[in-house]
């Protein structure tokens, strides 16, 4: 009896040995040679707390665990539209890096992303994409040469912890903008911080921002397609949004003392409970808790109100994709499509790979179940959640108005041409309304409007 | 600059490439080798490079084609030009009304301390050697615009304030002045009270004996006597400032609404603000433009003053 | 120009005359001013240290909302172990005196040997040369931003990249004409006799350069430091540029770059760490400073 069970142990243990040695012999056979190729690979933001690095590290880990001819170097990163053309001259980026959807199709036309189409057909889950989110990643030839990070809807942001302080149920966030901007004085009136606060940094962020609040009143910024593509910003409900931001600005005065808020600086406030409402993509939770620490209980996440009138109001939606240096040969190309297919993709689209991403996450203290959109579809988003179920450490039930809600919302995608010209020219119009109390709206809508068209009509 | 020429050391007269050699000619060469191969990979060839490039369309991703003047012509067009023109004006004209005269008073009174001279040249000097990135980025903090910002919780004490600072258009270049000089203006405190030190006391004495008042000594000797370094600094501070990039660019980013864009940051956003890829002709042929201007005013500034500064 | 003069001149209070200090008014006028001048100095020159060395070691929250307050809820000297830490200021520091070090070299050896050159053994093209150095001199730093940039990037000849080398802040540093000409101008100004008696003692034009021109020149030298040293400190743009590699930046271009994720009190104590040596540098080495500023600027007339 012993002896059999201890030989059954032997030979299982045998033979899981064997196992072991073929799948190496197989993964090894698989690249041909032991030769390692080295890649480096977008991290985390500059300024990231410990724990996320670590995180990240032992995601590294994991990976060259499974690929042993793989030897892979995280690189602090983050895109900015003011500092990317820069590192991209110099050829500087890591070998994978993230680029916002605004920019792969035009960089990929340029010959500045290169040719991941032959490596990511052969993706088991390559058909099941969502054909408008990879369409993102594809260039006027048809060739892919960026895959899918994550997609998100803007949404609105609020302090919980201020709400209550402002005598506001925290469960109840402003379903239009009357509501928000009463909210956002009332947090004023009663905490002395800001209540609701916008970038309007010189980095293109000012413009994007004023662009969701155009889309959430019904308006677009651009008409048409390609170089005949006509700038619109001056249409009525770019008017109609700088005047609500003129009030709340100048009458209410409930947008606090900071009008230069970047990207990083709101998130900033934001976590340090400065801040009462903001808006930013669904999905910056993940930045609030590796980059600020910020304290949970406070953090509550609502759809943008829509204009309930306007026909064409909507919400708008983003996302990053992940792209390679053009100049990677084509060992490190494929090697660096296994990195985006194991740390992007695979935790979306497949059970065990999505339960380990989860446990990593969890043991290093940084968050799952951040809201985000599907970049396959709603099914498939879906199932993916409910791997993960067990995993899930954000407040879910802060984040309900927003879970329950987005899906109600008519996803717009940015500007399609020359979408960062388009931000940058709205940039001092946002910032020329938050601080010059008799700023001439028309006027600087006005300029801005040719400035937008002249990058378009030059392919800027 | 050269009064006189002082002989060169010759070892021998030369006529062979041997004797050339043995004549110290191969050895000033070598000598002057690490210095010619610099210049000339880091000055020369970038100057010349600038002027074709001037004339170029390139973005280092398509190969560069020719388009005669287009880029200045992009350049002269960008509404944005006037407005980076008349800051970087306003912030060299501001810089000088602070950061002129103070030092002048500062270094006058210091060359007169009789104790603690030290201490005075030491307490003036020491924002120069703070690291100017420390400096930009600690009054960022001073300047925050809430009532608990550093200045504004100071101002708070006899009720003033509180002030936007960086957050309003009007504010927003005379705050960025205000730190350059406080970062600038131990540096030319020094240069003035050593250049005091180079007055002729003699000067002093006479007027001394003939009963001229200090008034009278400060305006008639100190200020002559100081006229060549006093007329120097002013011109070198002009072409440092029309280059001002550190203060726009870590304070405000040029803004808000381009209140702060200065003709440098936008040389640098052309040629490396736009993600999609960078417009070298453009950034080229604003430099340029900035170059031939500056080196035009320099010599009118020179002529101007020059039966002044020899008199 | 050096005006030899100046040295003779006492550092005396020539200005007022001992019989003017007897006077009251003058007295208590001037020395007035100089106690009030005093004042302004410790306010304006010190007071915004004395407050960031209070901030480093205060909670942040408190910093936020009391800026003037003394410790009202006691020290936070976590701060400056979060920012030694976390924020690895001691790393960029070392880059940062890396960078120092390397372009005073550079400036150093060329201005010496270019001068010397150009000085003493003064070859038929020196004039040349000296035509070229000048022009430089009133081409703007802007001018050589763009093409210098692509260089670097793709610099001729060699298919490598010199973005992230340290040789792309070193080497262009070494390109400074006023170097050049401010070393010339006091080599010409060196007494030929000695040359002359050192060759016929036999020295060739390197033992002169290493053995007499180089002891002589002290001073120069030590103006030439200071400016390299102070230049390189101050530099942004430029190590912005070519360094992008978050590992191989100095703290000039790395503060900014943290900001925004980094908790203010830890973000001032980083600012305290990053001014804390070249303060205290300047305090040991002040009269070299002073000097070499001094001189400096009456050198560029």
């Amino acid at each position: 009896m012993k002896s059999t069970r201890m030989a059954k142990t032997a030979s299982a243990v045998i033979l899981a040995g064997v196992l072991a040695a073929c799948v190496s012999a197989v993964s090894s056979a698989a690249t041909g040679s032991t030769k390692v190729v080295t890649i480096s690979v977008a991290s985390l933001i500059p300024g990231s707390t410990p724990a996320a690095k670590a995180q990240f590290d032992s995601q590294v880990k994991e990976f060259e665990k499974v690929n042993p001819s793989i030897k892979v170097t995280p690189v602090e990163y983050q895109w900015l539209g003011s500092t990317f053309a820069a590192k991209l001259a110099a050829g500087t980026l890591p070998t994978v890096f993230e680029v916002p959807f605004t920019d792969a199709r035009t960089l990929g036309d340029n010959g500045q992303l290169a040719d991941l189409t032959a490596n990511v057909k052969k993706l088991p889950y390559f058909a099941k994409y969502n054909p408008a989110v990879i369409a993102e990643g594809t260039t006027s030839k048809g060739k892919i040469v960026a895959l899918p990070k994550g997609a998100y809807a803007q949404a609105l942001h609020y302090n919980r912890k201020l709400f209550a302080a402002a005598g506001l149920d925290p469960n109840k966030p402003p379903t239009t903008w009357a509501q928000l901007r009463s909210y956002a004085k009332q947090i004023t009136d009663k905490t002395g911080k800001a209540g609701y606060a916008e970038m309007a940094k010189g980095d293109n962020t000012g413009g994007w921002i004023l662009t969701t609040l155009v889309y959430s009143l019904g308006g677009r910024m651009e008409s048409g397609t390609g170089a005949k593509a006509k700038a619109t910003l001056d249409n009525p409900q770019t008017l109609a949004g700088l005047n609500l931001l003129k009030q709340m600005r100048w009458t209410d005065n409930s947008m606090g003392a900071n009008f230069d808020y970047g990207w990083s600086d709101i998130n900033q406030a934001f976590a340090a409970g400065n801040v009462g409402m903001y808006i930013n993509g669904s999905d910056v939770y993940t930045n609030l808790v590796s980059a600020s620490n910020i304290d949970p209980s406070i953090y509550g996440i609502a759809p943008i109100p829509l204009a309930k009138n306007a026909k064409n109001a909507g919400v708008l939606g983003g996302g990053t994709l992940v792209a390679v240096r053009p100049d990677a040969n084509a060992a490190s190309r494929a090697a660096a499509v296994k990195w985006i297919d194991f740390f992007y993709e695979r935790p979306l689209v497949d059970k065990a790979q999505a339960v380990r991403n989860a446990q990593t996450l969890v043991a290093g203290k940084q968050p799952v179940g951040v809201p985000a959109l599907p970049v396959f579809n709603k099914a498939q988003y879906d199932l993916a959640n409910s791997w993960i179920k067990p995993y899930i450490n954000v407040p879910q039930s802060q984040m309900k108005p927003f879970n329950t809600g987005i899906f109600k919302q008519k996803l717009i995608p940015e500007p399609a041409v020359s979408t960062q010209s388009v931000y940058h020219a709205l940039d001092p119009v946002v910032q020329a309304v938050l601080t010059d109390k008799n700023a001439n709206i028309t006027q600087l809508l006005q300029d801005a409007n040719s400035s937008a068209q002249a990058a378009i009509s030059q392919g800027k | 600059m050269a009064e006189r020429d002082p002989k060169p050391v010759r070892y021998r007269a030369r006529r062979t490439p041997v004797t050339w050699v043995r004549g110290g000619g191969l050895a000033a060469l070598i000598f002057l080798l690490p210095m010619l191969f610099v210049f000339g990979a880091f000055s020369w060839y970038p100057i010349v490079r600038t002027a074709i490039m001037a004339l170029q369309h390139t973005n280092l991703v398509q190969p560069a084609t020719w388009v005669g003047l287009d880029n200045f012509r992009t350049v002269l067009h960008d509404p944005l030009l006037p407005t980076a023109v008349k800051n970087t004006a306003v912030f060299a004209g501001l810089a000088l009304v602070f950061g002129y005269p103070i030092p002048l008073v500062a270094a006058v009174l210091m060359s007169e301390v009789r104790r603690l001279r030290g201490v005075f040249s030491a307490l003036a000097y020491l924002p120069v050697v703070i690291p100017p990135v420390v400096a930009v980025l600690l009054w960022k903090t001073f300047y925050n615009g809430d009532a608990t910002g550093v200045f504004n919780t100071i101002l708070g004490w006899i009720h003033l304030g509180p002030y936007p600072w960086l957050q309003s258009q009007g504010t927003a270049l005379p705050s960025l002045v205000l730190e350059s000089t406080w970062a600038n203006a131990g540096g030319t405190v020094i240069i003035y009270l050593a250049a005091l030190t180079g007055v002729n006391s003699e000067l002093y004495e006479a007027a001394s004996v003939d009963g001229a008042s200090i008034w009278r000594k400060v305006w008639h000797i100190t200020l002559p006597q100081l006229r060549g370094v006093l007329l120097l600094t002013m011109i070198l501070q002009i072409i440092g400032t029309a280059q001002v990039f550190l203060e726009p660019y870590l304070f405000t980013s040029g803004g808000p609404a381009n209140a702060t864009v200065t003709v440098l940051l936008m040389i640098y956003n052309y040629a490396f603000g736009n993600s999609l890829g960078g417009d070298y002709g453009s950034a080229t042929a604003l430099s340029l433009m900035l170059a031939a201007f500056l080196a035009i005013f320099s010599l009118a500034y020179l002529r101007a003053t020059r039966s002044w500064s020899t008199r | 120009m050096i005006r030899r003069s100046r040295r003779s001149v006492s550092t005396g209070h020539a200005l007022i005359s001992p019989a003017d200090w007897r006077r009251p008014g003058v007295r208590w006028g001037l020395g007035g001013a100089q106690v009030l001048l005093l004042v302004g100095l410790v306010v304006i020159g010190l007071g915004p240290l004395l407050w960031l060395a209070k901030s480093a070691i205060t909670p942040t929250l408190d910093t936020l909302s009391h800026p003037m307050a003394l410790f009202p809820h006691g020290a936070a000297w976590n701060n400056l172990r979060e920012a030694w830490t976390n924020v690895h200021v001691g790393r960029y520091f070392w880059n940062t005196v890396a960078l120092a070090i390397g372009s005073w070299l550079s400036q150093i050896v060329i201005a010496t040997t270019a001068g010397f050159a150009l000085s003493v053994l003064r070859p038929k093209y020196a004039a040349v040369i000296n035509a070229l150095l000048l022009t430089t001199l009133f081409v703007p730093a802007v001018v050589l931003l763009v093409p210098l940039y692509i260089e670097i990037v793709h610099p001729p000849f060699i298919h490598h990249s010199f973005i992230d080398s340290y040789w792309a802040i070193w080497l262009p540093a070494g390109a400074s004409a006023f170097n050049v000409v401010v070393v010339k101008r006091f080599f010409d100004n060196l007494p030929r006799e000695i040359f002359e008696a050192a060759r016929i003692d036999g020295a060739g034009p390197f033992r002169l350069f290493v053995a007499v021109v180089l002891p002589m020149s002290r001073p120069i030298l030590g103006v030439v430091s200071v400016f390299a040293v102070l230049a390189s400190w101050k530099d942004f743009l430029w190590p912005l540029l070519v360094l992008t590699n978050p590992d191989r930046q100095p703290l000039s271009v790395r503060l900014p770059n943290i900001q925004s994720q980094t908790e203010l009190g830890v973000f001032l104590a980083a600012l305290l760490i990053a001014s804390l040596v070249p303060i205290i540098g300047f305090l040991v080495f002040q009269r070299s400073f002073l000097r070499g500023t001094g001189l400096g600027g009456a050198l560029k007339g």
